[in-house]
């Protein structure tokens, strides 16, 4: 499979990583080019969430990490972030208690004071409908508003490239195209997105590659306007790997 | 000839358990050599020492079975020690009631202990670690309080007498026998709880409470027979170490005894007699070798805390635990036995079924499950899948008693299953295991699946104490059992290996065997493929299948498709708390909605 | 009478609020409450003494010391006692952990200090009034204590950080946040907290190493009766336990006031688990 031409701005290679005892992932590859946008499709129980969160570096993992030319072994999510990539977790978890204003503030947290209201003020230029509330508790944000306000954190700091967690998870649809309308935009302004989505058709309407998923391992990977990948992402899933279908 | 090779192989098991009790009586054996042969070689001021360190284990001992093995932080236990000692002295004296002898105050004083015991304790049924620790430490604080202020009967600050033996106990010697005994009879005793379903379902709840819920074991009536217990055995020791000391005032009662009881445990290994046993005698004897050191004694016994803690916390038990540090076999296989299973659940049980009616709940507005009908039928595999957060997990907790359904029924044959009451499941046959197995690492494999046998055993908690013959019959019998559950799940050769040494893809098939032992009407089944292999699987699918042949009905909340496909009888598919479909895994297979809602999972 | 009730009622309310307050500081950063709460109050009275009395001090730099004392030693908490354990899924442990180390600097103090509890200098040469400062002080640094976490919170980039790792430190973590040193600055800030309260109530409570328990035990009652985490209910519930206890040693004596105290504790511990003000549903399965 010919990947983007130049050195990827994400790539993984032998992956592994788990939780305590339980292996989750096992020898995954994946690469991700500057302005990407990639789908990760996947049974539940997959290990999605859990290779974003082996990439931000919030959970241990073994294998090989690079992003932008760099090693991300032994790196703490704060480094990981500052180098540019972003992880917006699933679950829309922003922080009710405080305002939209100081949630956006601490996705700024480390930057030069100077630049936090600017970037704030640029983010939420893409966001207006959180902008309107931008003094109010985000406890008072729906829950289609706080997955916004989970994205535009994501975005604060200009992260070169952006991974969701099933952004669409509890949305209206009418909620979920304007999620993915933002993932358009960000496309085209150069921003990479790695989209973990329920919501195949949806995603693959915006992805320009996808990956696939199953049982901890990657069991699929290909472009988006090939013909047959329903038919070979519905095998990916549903496959029996250890013997065929019984008969009866 | 099967068979034959079966019961030699569980015969062999027995004998190397005899082998192995033998092993482990060993130390105490010699403990009690060098106990009895004490006098011959220590003199004087150690003959105090010694009795010293015999009273405290009284205490100890006690103390172990609810705070190494129920896993309670009791650190204010120096409080029943103070009502013990008072009890015993005033009772003795004779300046409030008339003088009894010093055998019926003690008596009494361990009928009071028990009863307060039993006061500080219960507290520990609703509150948990650091509030419970915050509470015995403030029972300890308000009964120095009380014993100082209390002037008419304690003496206040000027103290009173304790209380004297009368020959052959009054000699020197003589009282360091009679405690002596007094600590190998607690010795004894606890020895005997410790190995009793009571000890097994401490460390259940413990370590792994809800497993303890499903295997049927009733936290309240267990924690208030140990809390009885230690309760009494403390007020013993403070009858003893009253009679040592001489006479007593509020101050012979700092916090500094309770920090060394609570650390003698900590250090000696949660789970353990000897380990505690050995920390008692430790910490008792240590600041005697070095007498400058006396005075840090207490800084001592806290900086040994904090390291054991951090670096081992196992403590010593973990140190002498020499057979567990052999290496396992890498390249071991969980190879099932599944033809032996009619030898432990008997012949197939005639119908009967679990049925779900309109179950409806919701968590803060969000609706969980709305309106599920589900029948799950014995001699059935019935498999319950659906995308994350489609209700599956709430459904079996639901039915395991976790959660009341806002609206509808659960019924097994029937009859109405009652809401909570969670540990009720367990005697109605409902067996179940968890998404992350919960298991007892300190504990054998074995004696985890025993766990699950508990409310088989017929011998009440004074009888397990005694060790009369009823509890050795449960022994014996949990014991084969057990080796046969193992041997269905194809565990058998790891049953004396610490299960916290197991892979994980071992400890479902732990889980699986523990559930057996409850021979259950209906097994339910929480995610048991996730993190096999994929040889594991069909086996776990080939197993579960032959659970359901001998009359079980199963339910299998599953992801993955072989598991599901391969062995359901029946396929009920969730998305957002309602049924999208149900019906043949054949059926399933081809429903395109379901095609569509599962690779959107 | 009355008057002399509600005013020690109030001052001891407030220092059993502070040690709330400790509490609960270290507890929003980690999930921990640590047992050396009332350790630091302790040694805000020890070191105060110390400082002014023993070596002389100038009484303001004798307050930084201590404040600057008591950070420290809250930097240890996090670092000895609090984060090796946090990994872990063992509840128990930390309860274990900062027990031992409770108690280590109980003990130290003990040896070095001596068993005797010692008097507080006086702060203030002022003469001896019904509104004296040994009453006034105590309520003085909980307002400023409150005072200043509030405007923390409020206004400031760093306690908007505190407020949401105590929310949810996975997201905050997530967000690029450094969680570690957020958590190292809340223990240093509880730190200072708790010895300000011990040195605030120093003439109240004396210089005396045996306030370690005490302190820890009726100030982690306004916690539980306060709802964890929750500082203005641990004010309130702190001045409640203040007035009550005051009210009970006059009307039946000190011992028995404590029996009251704690008999109280009990019972609304036992009816709701989660505090009075507090309510959470726990998810175990």
């Amino acid at each position: 499979m010919p990947i983007s031409a130049a050195e990827p701005l994400l790539q993984a290679s032998g992956l592994a990583a788990g939780y305590g005892k339980i292996r989750i992932l096992c020898d995954v590859n994946l690469t991700v080019g500057a302005g990407e946008v990639v789908a990760l499709l996947g049974p539940n129980g997959a290990g999605k969430t859990t290779l974003l969160r082996s990439l931000s570096g919030l959970l241990p993992w073994s294998g090989r990490i690079c992003f932008a030319g760099r090693d991300l072994a032994g790196l703490s999510t704060r480094d990981v972030v500052k180098a540019g990539l972003a992880h917006v977790v699933e679950g829309h978890r922003v922080f009710t208690q405080l305002a939209v204003n100081d949630n956006l503030l601490l996705a700024a947290y480390g930057l030069p004071r100077g630049e936090r209201a600017a970037r704030i003020e640029e983010v939420l230029d893409l966001f207006p409908e959180i902008a309107a509330k931008r003094h109010e508790r985000a406890a008072s944000l729906s829950g289609g508003q706080q997955q916004i306000l989970a994205v535009a954190q994501g975005l604060v700091r200009r992260p070169r490239l952006l991974m969701l967690d099933e952004p669409s998870a509890g949305l209206s649809p009418v909620l979920v195209d304007r999620v993915l309308v933002v993932v358009r935009q960000l496309r085209e302004a150069g921003t990479a997105v790695l989209l973990v989505e329920q919501l195949i058709e949806k995603a693959l309407a915006v992805a320009d590659r996808v990956y696939a998923l199953a049982r901890g391992s990657m069991v699929l990977e290909a472009r988006t306007n090939e013909p047959d990948l329903p038919l070979r992402l519905e095998h990916a899933y549903l496959s029996t790997t250890t013997r065929a279908p019984p008969s009866d | 000839m099967e068979m034959q090779a079966t019961e030699l192989q569980s015969g062999r098991a027995r004998t190397l358990g005899s082998a192995n009790i033998f092993g482990a009586a060993l130390p105490f054996i010699a403990l009690l050599l060098v106990g009895i042969a004490f006098p011959l070689f220590g003199g004087g001021y150690w003959g105090v020492i010694a009795t010293r360190a015999c009273v405290y284990w009284v205490l100890v001992s006690g103390l172990n079975l609810v705070v190494g093995f129920a896993g309670q932080i009791a650190i204010g236990w120096v409080a029943l020690l103070t009502l013990g000692a008072y009890t015993t002295s005033v009772l003795t004296a004779g300046n409030v009631t008339p003088a009894l002898s010093p055998y019926l105050a003690l008596v009494i004083a361990a009928v009071v202990g028990a009863i307060f015991g039993l006061i500080v304790g219960l507290p520990a049924l609703r509150l948990r670690t650091f509030y419970f620790a915050i509470t015995t430490l403030g029972f300890a604080t308000i009964v120095t309080q009380v014993a100082l202020a209390w002037q008419s009967v304690t003496g206040g600050g000027v103290g009173v007498a304790g209380p004297i033996f009368p020959p052959p106990f009054s000699s020197e010697w003589g009282f360091y026998y009679f405690c002596f005994g007094l600590a190998a009879i607690c010795t004894w005793m606890t020895g005997n709880v410790a190995a009793s379903r009571f000890g097994r379902a401490l460390t259940a709840i413990r370590d792994a409470e809800v497993a303890a819920e499903a295997s049927g074991i009733a936290k309240p009536a267990l924690l208030a027979m140990v809390f009885l217990f230690s309760g009494a055995v403390a007020a013993v020791a403070g009858g003893l170490f009253a009679s040592l000391q001489s006479y007593i005032t509020p101050d012979a009662f700092t916090l500094d005894l309770s920090v060394l009881f609570f650390i003698a445990i900590l250090i000696g290994g949660r789970g353990s007699i000897l380990g505690p046993l050995l920390g008692t005698i430790l910490l008792t004897v240590l600041p005697e070798f070095a007498a400058p050191l006396v005075a840090w004694s207490t800084f001592l016994y806290a900086a040994l805390l904090l390291v054991i803690v951090l670096a081992i916390p196992g403590g010593i038990a973990e140190i002498l635990d020499f057979k567990n540090r052999r290496p396992l076999e890498s390249n071991r296989a969980i190879i099932p036995r599944p033809d032996l299973l009619p030898r432990l659940l008997g012949a197939p049980h005639d119908a009967g079924a679990l049925t779900l009616q309109q179950v409806a709940l919701s968590f803060g507005g969000v609706r969980a499950i709305d309106g599920l009908d589900l029948e799950i039928r014995r001699g059935q595999v019935h498999g319950l899948i659906g995308p994350n957060g489609s209700g599956k997990t709430t459904t079996l907790n639901v039915i395991s008693g976790y959660y009341a359904p806002q609206r509808g029924t659960v019924r097994l044959n029937g009859i109405a299953l009652p809401v909570f009451a969670r540990h009720r499941r367990a005697h109605l046959r409902i067996a179940r295991t968890f998404q992350t197995p919960r298991i007892v690492g300190a504990a054998s494999v074995l004696q985890n699946v025993m766990i699950g046998g508990t409310i088989d055993g017929r011998s009440t908690f004074v009888e397990s104490l005694l060790a009369l013959p009823r509890h050795r019959r449960d022994e014996m019998k949990l014991h084969d059992t057990a080796m046969l559950a193992l041997q269905i799940v194809g565990l058998d050769r790891l049953a004396a290996v610490r299960a916290d040494r197991l892979q994980h893809s071992e400890l479902r098939f732990v889980e699986i065997a523990r559930a057996l032992m409850l021979r259950p009407a209906f097994l339910l089944l929480d995610e048991p493929a996730a993190g096999l292999s994929a040889e594991e699987i069909v086996r776990l699918g080939a197993l579960v299948l032959a659970i359901a042949r001998a009359g079980t009905g199963v339910l299998v909340v599953e992801h993955h498709p072989d598991l599901i496909f391969d062995t359901c009888h029946h396929v009920t598919v969730l998305n957002l708390g309602k049924m999208l479909a149900a019906g043949s895994p054949a059926e399933i297979r081809s429903h395109r909605e379901v095609v569509n809602a599962y690779l959107g999972g | 009478m009355v008057e002399s009730i509600v005013l020690s009622g109030v001052a001891i309310g407030c220092l059993y609020a502070l040690i709330g307050i400790t509490y609960n500081v270290m507890f929003s950063a980690s999930r921990v409450f640590s047992f050396t709460a009332g350790t630091l109050g302790m040694l805000g009275g020890v070191l105060g003494s110390l400082f002014i009395a023993s070596l002389g001090m100038p009484v303001p730099v004798g307050f930084v010391l201590v404040l600057a004392a008591g950070a420290i030693f809250g930097v240890i908490t996090e670092i000895v006692a609090v984060r090796p354990v946090l990994k872990s899924l063992d509840q128990h442990l930390y309860v274990l952990s900062t027990l031992a180390l409770a108690l280590m600097a109980q003990q130290f103090t003990a040896i070095e200090w001596g068993t005797e509890s010692r008097p507080f200098p006086r702060l203030f040469d002022t003469p001896r009034v019904g509104f004296d400062q040994q009453f006034w002080l105590p309520m003085l640094a909980c307002v400023v204590a409150i005072v200043g976490l509030e405007l923390l919170y409020r206004h400031t980039l760093i306690g908007r950080a505190f407020l949401a790792i105590a929310e949810d430190s996975f997201a905050a973590r997530a967000l690029g946040l450094p969680e570690r040193s957020l958590r190292i600055t809340s223990f240093a800030l509880a730190g200072a907290i708790g010895a300000l309260a011990g040195f605030a109530g120093g003439e109240m409570l004396l210089a005396f190493f045996g306030n370690a328990p005490l302190l820890t035990f009726y100030g982690f009652v306004p916690v539980a009766l306060g709802g964890m985490g929750n500082n203005r209910g641990a004010v309130v519930a702190g001045l409640l336990l203040g007035l009550f206890q005051q009210t009970a040693n006059f009307l039946v004596g000190g011992i028995f006031a404590s029996v009251a105290v704690f008999t109280v504790f009990i019972i609304v511990l036992l009816a709701r688990p989660e505090g009075l003000a507090g309510s959470s549903l726990q998810r175990r399965v």
